[in-house]
């Protein structure tokens, strides 16, 4: 137990957090605790938690993701266009998730085997994957009209829990359990701790930088897959707002910009708190504006506490 | 040096060519040159500039004008240099979407001093401003209002009078008139505006969102006013999942593809459509009348009419749904 708490020290004290800010919120506006609004909380927060955990695995190897965002739109698009055309639900969703797949390894490729900055390559894909978002339908917004879609997301493989609940819960564990408990999983925090002892420990560095950037793709077109099952539409600005609050979900669930720590559950903590900020600014009534403010002030909390804790240790 | 007679003749005569070449390349004459018409978004990335520009381009291409178009990216900086560089390609008039009202000035002084006449769309100029040809923009006061004065009635038929908003950011002075002529409507048919959320994006994803967290927070709401299409759609998709389509009334201001549908469907109830394509035809109709001396009117505040399902296949409603947005952007 007392290991336990040891090693989920920042996500524990998030999740204390949360709780809190939701008491808190619950007294000023009692709808917020009903089961409808922490419904609407995990299901605006979908998206962001399985995007942040993507972004999770590039953070930690001392990598950033900025083409989540916009790799998000553009997947959107496609599956949206592709249904558009003719193509079933299914083909329309596994091209929509090709997307991530492509520009995660572009992605990967250039910052692995050309040893370009992360934070370069990144930023071009970012300003390809929007552009190529409204190149593909000449920037209009795309209704999907296929009325079973919303199963995809709103539907439930386990009687009781929906689709959506149950993507990120699985996602995450598995996540964890990976970067935890599987070899592989160590090794992406040894690469970004120290690439260079990694790379003399024999740890194949090439292909687990690939393959993090692979799977940060991937998870950001399955986000804009699930988010275009729930509102039915696909947009070429959707993911405009995402990728600053999926690094910022990253970064306040305790990973360091630096890598080489970081967690799962950090990662849906952060995503969580977040969404929690957005539903209770607008539950209370302030103005909107304001949510940018309050979340960088959580950040800046997050941080400081990291940094404390870790001067402590 | 000795003089080399014929070295001067191969210059003279490499100048005759070159001044031939030029002037193939440039067929038109002073006396039959095509008017060019430079169209400056403030940003692509929405439906509704992209709809204005296919307006301004079908109506060059319907007055023999060439057409060009810039983006300002919403930056000012952006929006002047795409001014500069559209005198440098020697436009002959300007159609602009302003960024804000406020970065129009400079601009205006500018085109004053280079004689280039400049209509505004969906946008108008600063306040007091009157160095432009012709602003087309919305009649969002009256909107507003007429708007407020729907979704109060249609909330009182429902047996409630609490409304919800979904807003346009208030630093709009468009939204700012929506807001007032809602407010006043409200006030006067007896309905309680309880809550305005702002979006940031003009996403439905956030409209979505922020319709839930108004019904959360008012669950005795009878009546959403959106202020943008978007906001009639996550509106919808809300009312949808929650099973409370038909008990709480839906409007907006723009229309699209998507909320005709929904329209048609029955999800929302009223559409107030602003002519985005239609202000483009309307704004290069005027710059093309200043350049052929024909006359112009300085603002035109197009109305925004109100379509229902039940009027929606109404020849006025067709017509007016046909300046809005392009076929190209869905059914009508």
């Amino acid at each position: 137990m007392m290991r336990i708490f040891s090693s989920y020290r920042t996500e524990i004290a998030i999740a204390v957090a949360i709780v809190v800010l939701e008491l808190a919120l619950g007294i000023l506006v009692p709808n917020a605790l009903t089961f409808g609004n922490i419904s609407d909380i995990a299901q605006a927060s979908a998206p962001l938690i399985i995007m942040a955990v993507g972004v999770l695995l590039v953070v930690i190897t001392g990598g950033i993701d900025l083409s989540v965002g916009s790799i998000f739109s553009l997947t959107g698009m496609v599956t949206g266009l592709a249904m558009n055309s003719g193509y079933n639900s299914v083909l329309s969703t596994i091209l929509g998730l090709l997307v991530g797949v492509v520009f995660g390894g572009i992605n990967g490729f250039l910052v692995t085997f050309v040893g370009l900055a992360p934070f370069v390559v990144t930023l071009i894909t970012y300003a390809v994957a929007a552009s190529l978002a409204f190149i593909v339908t000449n920037g209009h917004s795309l209704p999907i009209n296929d009325q079973n879609y919303y199963l995809l997301n709103g539907g439930t493989l386990i009687p009781g829990v929906p689709n959506f609940v149950l993507f990120c819960v699985v996602l995450v564990i598995v996540t964890e359990f990976v970067l935890r408990r599987v070899v592989a999983g160590r090794w992406v925090y040894a690469i970004g701790s120290s690439t260079n002892a990694a790379r003399l420990l024999g740890i194949p560095v090439h292909r687990i930088r690939f393959s993090v950037y692979v799977v940060s793709g991937l998870c950001a077109s399955f986000a804009s897959v699930l988010s275009v099952s729930y509102i039915s539409n696909a947009e070429g600005t959707a993911g405009e707002a995402m990728m600053l609050q999926a690094i910022a979900a990253v970064v306040i669930g305790g990973a360091s910009l630096f890598g080489g720590t970081g967690s799962a559950f950090g990662a849906l903590l952060g995503a969580l708190m977040i969404t929690v900020i957005q539903n209770g600014v607008n539950l209370i009534g302030i103005n909107s504006f304001w949510q940018g403010s309050v979340t960088g002030l959580v950040i800046l909390v997050a941080v400081l506490i990291d940094r404390v804790s870790k001067a402590r240790r | 040096m000795p003089r080399q007679p014929g070295l001067r003749y191969l210059l003279a005569a490499a100048c005759a060519v070159i001044g031939l070449a030029t002037v193939a390349a440039h067929p038109a004459s002073a006396a039959d040159k095509k008017l060019t018409v430079a169209y400056i978004a403030p940003s692509l990335d929405i439906s509704y500039w992209q709809w204005v520009a296919y307006g301004a381009k079908t109506q060059a291409a319907k007055l023999g004008m060439n057409y060009v178009e810039f983006t300002s990216e919403n930056s000012p900086g952006t929006q002047m240099n795409n001014v500069r560089t559209a005198l440098t390609r020697g436009v002959d008039a300007i159609v602009m979407g302003p960024v804000s009202s406020s970065s129009t000035p400079p601009i205006l002084r500018l085109l004053k001093s280079k004689n280039v006449p400049i209509a505004f769309t969906g946008i108008g100029p600063q306040p007091g401003s009157t160095d432009y040809t012709s602003a087309v923009t919305a009649n969002n006061y009256e909107t507003g209002k007429a708007e407020g004065s729907f979704v109060c009635k249609a909330a009182k038929a429902l047996g409630g009078n609490k409304i919800g908003m979904l807003s346009l950011p208030q630093d709009r002075e468009n939204a700012q008139k929506y807001l007032r002529g809602a407010k006043e409507a409200f006030a006067a048919d007896g309905c309680d505006l309880v809550q305005v959320l702002q979006t940031h994006g003009l996403t439905v994803r956030e409209a979505v969102d922020q319709a839930n967290d108004l019904l959360t927070a008012h669950p005795d709401i009878k009546g959403i006013y959106g202020m943008y299409d978007e906001a009639a759609t996550g509106a919808a998709k809300a009312l949808q999942t929650r099973g409370l389509v038909g008990k709480i009334t839906v409007a907006t201001a723009d229309g699209s593809p998507t909320t005709i549908k929904l329209l048609r469907d029955g999800v929302i109830q009223g559409l107030f459509l602003q002519e985005a394509g239609g202000q483009g035809i309307d704004a290069t109709t005027q710059v093309f009348n200043a350049l052929t001396g024909k006359p112009t009117t300085k603002d035109i505040p197009l109305a925004e009419p109100l379509v229902t399902k039940d009027t929606i296949d109404s020849p006025e409603a067709q017509a007016t749904i046909k300046r809005v947005y392009p076929p190209s952007a869905g059914a009508f």
